[in-house]
């Protein structure tokens, strides 16, 4: 006999309560993946994506941190468990990154003279004031605005 | 990494530069401009070598622009490396070799293996630091090329171009679209072959402009041969009666220069007809000083006016107080604005249609107050549909018989009127006080100035050529204060 082992998920308490969202945005999460890229440009076609992690990253941070509704043992599962960005969650904690939309948007490595997205400019500074971020689609992600 | 070790740069002649060559217009009005520098980014789109690509964004309003020709190639023909137009006038080789008689095409190979040889070889010779003939910088700019260079940068080449989603009507990204929604003009000028502008063969926008360049109108003298002046438009700060009087002093003797700032004109009157034909002969398109490019057009004859340009427009009502200022702003801002009929020299028939009074005699210096009806406060339903009530009192015949035809008729859409009318007595008044404050704001209103035509300008300047210097500091200080009410009460539209 082959040694299978599996590691089953224990799930912590709690879980249930947060699973149908979860499920839901997973769900979603494959949609955004299978769509067709008819009619939409290269850079467009991957915005969905972002948003859907942007959006599963969210709802985890704000039952956390924001609404305190779950267990530090729920909200570290979920983490480990990849339902949300370990990373972009750090940054959410920091002032001035509330609203982040991307961990590549305020990387000044990935840009042209070390600077970081349009999206991450608030729009009172902006001179153009409805753009598309071209890395996710982001609308403008300053925390003022 | 492993493409550097196999291509060894230098061996193959592929092009490494520090700077980019280009004119002014592509680099952009921005003083601070950020620029991204590739090595071997992209080939020539002449002779296909790889060369270093220079990419920024030339202004605000401006699309990323990256140079599209080596190095090499624009030392070549002297161009600027994005648009392929001439370093010094802006003009399309074409135009420019034809205008000079240059003629370099044959040396230069146009078929592959050939033209990256010579490329190279060019290349290879000038970093070696020999001196290649280089015929653009000798050669003495003639008539044809001055009458043709551009002296202002262009920026709007720099704008984004044309939405091609738009055209069809498809375009979803609607709002934060970067692309001109605009329909194209298309046309014989659409289809241009970057071979062709750079080698100077068949360029449909430099046949144009030689087009143009033959039919340009040389300034007619006029049919009264007491004109002596010329009029000078589109002056600036920076160009001083000095300028004007080096430029004009070669063709005949000056007999007086006045400048007219507030309408950014000048009159040069030669003392004898003979030099002011010739003036106008060799300047008559040429006339460029300090970088700008001037107009020059006969000076108009207009009874003992002095030039109408500074036009006490709005102290009509307060030529009393002045005491012998007076203003004819009316029959001259009639006059002014009938201009836009056409560039003629002569003005008779022009105001007579408009006129509800006799226009002035066409006398030489000899024009009494009391010829004219207005004088006394008469109202004339006239083009300005306000009534000019107040004393409008013709200028004693000392000054300057003549009545140059304003700038542009552009500049003078219909606003001529209303500071003209609109002027109430109280605001001249305060002019003077505000003389002392009112250089600096000068500037901004200058463009409103320009719309309302400066007839609200003080009597000042029609005190008399003697007092011609006191009066220009005042006349220009209290300018800005008197488009003001006019420019309220004539509406936001103007601005």
């Amino acid at each position: 006999m082959p040694k299978v082992k599996t590691n089953r998920v224990k799930f912590p308490e709690g879980w249930e309560l947060i699973e149908p969202t979860l499920r839901e945005l997973q769900a979603k999460m494959r949609e955004a993946e299978n769509d067709p890229h008819d009619g939409k440009r290269k850079c467009e076609t991957l915005w969905p994506i972002f948003k859907v992690a942007h959006q599963k990253s969210r709802y985890i941070f704000d039952l956390y941190h924001r609404r305190k509704e779950i267990s530090k043992e729920l909200y570290e599962f979920c983490l480990d468990q990849g339902y949300a960005d370990r990373n972009l969650l750090a940054k959410w904690k920091k002032p001035g990154y509330e609203r982040l939309c991307c961990l590549r948007c305020m990387q000044p490595r990935d840009h042209n003279f070390a600077t970081t997205c349009v999206c991450r400019v608030p729009k009172h500074l902006r001179e153009e004031k409805v753009i598309e971020c071209v890395h996710c689609g982001c609308k403008g992600c300053a925390s003022g605005d | 990494m492993a493409h550097r070790l196999l291509r060894d740069h230098e061996a193959d002649g592929w092009e490494r530069s520090d700077f980019p060559i280009i004119c002014e217009s592509c680099l952009g009005d921005n003083p601070y401009v950020r620029m991204t520098k590739a090595d071997y980014d992209k080939e020539c789109k002449i002779c296909t070598r790889p060369f270093t690509v220079f990419r920024w964004r030339p202004g605000r309003d401006a699309r990323y622009k990256k140079t599209e020709v080596c190095q090499t190639c624009s030392k070549l023909k002297n161009v600027c490396q994005v648009c392929l137009l001439d370093l010094e006038y802006g003009l399309p080789v074409q135009v420019r070799d034809t205008a000079l008689s240059i003629n370099s095409n044959d040396a230069i190979p146009k078929s592959d293996v050939n033209r990256e040889y010579f490329a190279e070889e060019h290349d290879r010779r000038a970093r070696a630091g020999l001196d290649y003939e280089s015929s653009y910088g000798k050669v003495r700019p003639n008539d044809t090329i001055l009458k043709l260079q551009r002296t202002t940068p262009y920026y709007k080449r720099n704008r984004a171009h044309i939405c091609s989603f738009y055209v069809r009507g498809e375009c979803t990204r609607g709002a934060e679209c970067p692309y001109r929604h605009e329909m194209p003009v298309t046309g014989e000028l659409s289809q241009q072959n970057i071979k062709d502008r750079y080698y100077g063969v068949n360029d449909p926008v430099a046949l144009k402009l030689l087009n143009k360049a033959g039919e340009m109108p040389s300034l007619e003298p006029p049919e009264d041969e007491s004109i002596k002046t010329l009029y000078v438009g589109g002056l600036d700060k920076r160009v001083t009666e000095q300028d004007l009087r080096d430029n004009f002093y070669a063709h005949g003797e000056i007999e007086t220069i006045k400048m007219v700032l507030d309408k950014a004109c000048a009159f040069v009157t030669y003392t004898t007809r003979e030099g002011a034909e010739k003036a106008a002969e060799e300047l008559s398109n040429k006339l460029v000083i300090k970088g700008l490019r001037l107009k020059l057009m006969w000076g108009k004859p207009q009874a003992p006016r002095p030039e109408s340009e500074t036009s006490e427009g709005g102290t009509q009502q307060v030529a009393v107080a002045h005491g012998g200022m007076l203003p004819r702003a009316v029959i001259s801002q009639q006059q002014n604005q009938f201009q836009p009929s056409g560039p003629g020299v002569q003005d008779q028939p022009p105001p007579m249609q408009y006129f509800n009074i006799p226009p002035p005699p066409q006398l030489d210096r000899a024009f009494y107050p009391s010829m004219d009806p207005q004088r006394m406060g008469a109202l004339v339903p006239s083009h300005d549909g306000e009534s000019k009530s107040g004393s409008e009192k013709p200028q004693q015949g000392q000054h300057y018989p003549y009545q140059a035809m304003p700038p542009p008729p552009e500049q003078y859409p219909t606003q001529l009127y209303p500071p003209y009318g609109y002027m109430q007595p109280m605001p001249p008044y305060q002019q003077y006080p505000y003389h002392p404050a009112m250089p600096p704001p000068q500037a901004p209103p200058a463009t409103q100035q320009y719309q309302h035509s400066g007839p609200p300008r003080p009597p000042p300047p029609v005190s008399g050529p003697s007092t011609s210097a006191p009066p220009v500091p005042s006349s220009s200080g209290s300018a800005p204060p008197v488009p003001g009410p006019s420019a309220d009460a004539s509406g936001s539209s103007h601005q």
